[in-house]
């Protein structure tokens, strides 16, 4: 068998660089950034996330994190009921 | 060991070789950049595009799930055997394609657990930098009464978020969700428990906004207990050393 293409998502994911500064990212309207509050300074990757922002995730990330994802669940969980 | 742990692979490319595909479908080139108006160098999160972006955001800490199986009835039921590591991540996007692939704690078999630590922290009271620390945590007794999902999902947020803890507290190891036939239990593990080398006033804090992520009243308390005083008491439940 040949193995799964990595879907677009996941292949956006992999290839993604670490934000380096909240500073100047600018996000789609409608977005909420993090909390400046939580993050007084600049300091390279250490970035704090309010629970708001990281829900905004929820329905926009929903790939498996790997092709063989189901394989390793069913050796690690089991019984895993895959929704998707 | 039927499974190692795995990473999700990174494959990161400077920013002006990763391929921007147009809505249409055609292949990129510079000038159909220019076109649109885009600089191949503009960052683009997953809310400008779920397929493509080239931004994530990073964790402060690398972070390790775990789950441990309930015991099958055959033979190999040690805790070592049942427990599993799952799978590594260091960001926000990462973290939201695993939670969304697996298990739900309220379908989970009774006696499962899952563990998020930070990597390289086994979640076991053994591990170096586990024994001299203890945990906050929480029965909920009435089990039907509780969305125990949604306040699972709230505690790891809090954890990889960072917002348990005050900067440079340094105290946060992992959380831990049991399932058990009488309760559900969530809990915050700490490195150390507030007595020698530690510092109770940061703990007390992890206490007070740990209780918060969980919604509890004003008259229900998390409480505090070392670990090898648990250990020694023959039972996880041992007397409380604080409670908030």
């Amino acid at each position: 068998d040949e193995p799964a293409l990595p879907s677009a998502a996941l292949t956006a994911l992999r290839s993604a660089r670490p934000i380096e500064t909240l500073k100047g990212l600018e996000y789609p309207e409608g977005i909420q950034s993090p909390n400046p509050a939580l993050n007084p300074t600049a300091a390279p990757a250490k970035f704090r996330y309010d629970k708001d922002f990281l829900m905004q995730f929820q329905t926009v990330f929903t790939d498996k994190p790997s092709t063989d994802w189901d394989e390793r669940m069913s050796k690690t969980i089991g019984d895993i009921e895959s929704a998707r | 060991m039927a499974t190692a742990a795995f990473e999700i692979k990174d494959e990161q490319r400077p920013l002006n070789e990763i391929p921007v595909s147009l809505p249409n479908g055609e292949e990129s080139t510079e000038d159909a950049i220019a076109a649109e108006g885009n600089d191949p160098t503009e960052q683009l999160t997953v809310f400008h595009s779920a397929d493509n972006f080239n931004v994530k955001h990073p964790l402060m800490n690398k972070w390790t799930l775990w789950f441990t199986k309930p015991p099958s009835g055959k033979g190999g039921n040690d805790w070592s055997d049942l427990l599993k590591e799952v799978v590594t991540f260091d960001s926000v996007e990462e973290f939201w394609g695993i939670y969304n692939n697996i298990s739900k704690t309220s379908d989970l078999s009774l006696k499962s657990d899952y563990h998020l630590f930070k990597q390289g922290v086994r979640p076991e009271w053994e591990d170096v930098q586990n024994k001299n620390g203890g945990k906050w945590s929480y029965q909920f007794r009435d089990k039907r009464a509780v969305n125990i999902d949604e306040l699972w999902l709230n505690v790891m947020l809090s954890a990889i978020g960072e917002t348990l803890e005050a900067d440079a507290a340094n105290e946060v190891m992992g959380v831990v969700v049991n399932v058990r036939k009488a309760f559900y239990r969530i809990g915050v593990w700490t490195r150390t428990t507030g007595a020698k080398g530690g510092n109770k006033d940061a703990l007390m804090e992890i206490g007070k906004r740990f209780k918060d992520v969980l919604k509890l009243p004003a008259r229900d308390y998390v409480e505090f207990s070392g670990h090898t005083e648990s250990a020694h008491s023959g039972s996880t439940r041992a007397k409380a050393k604080y409670s908030v």
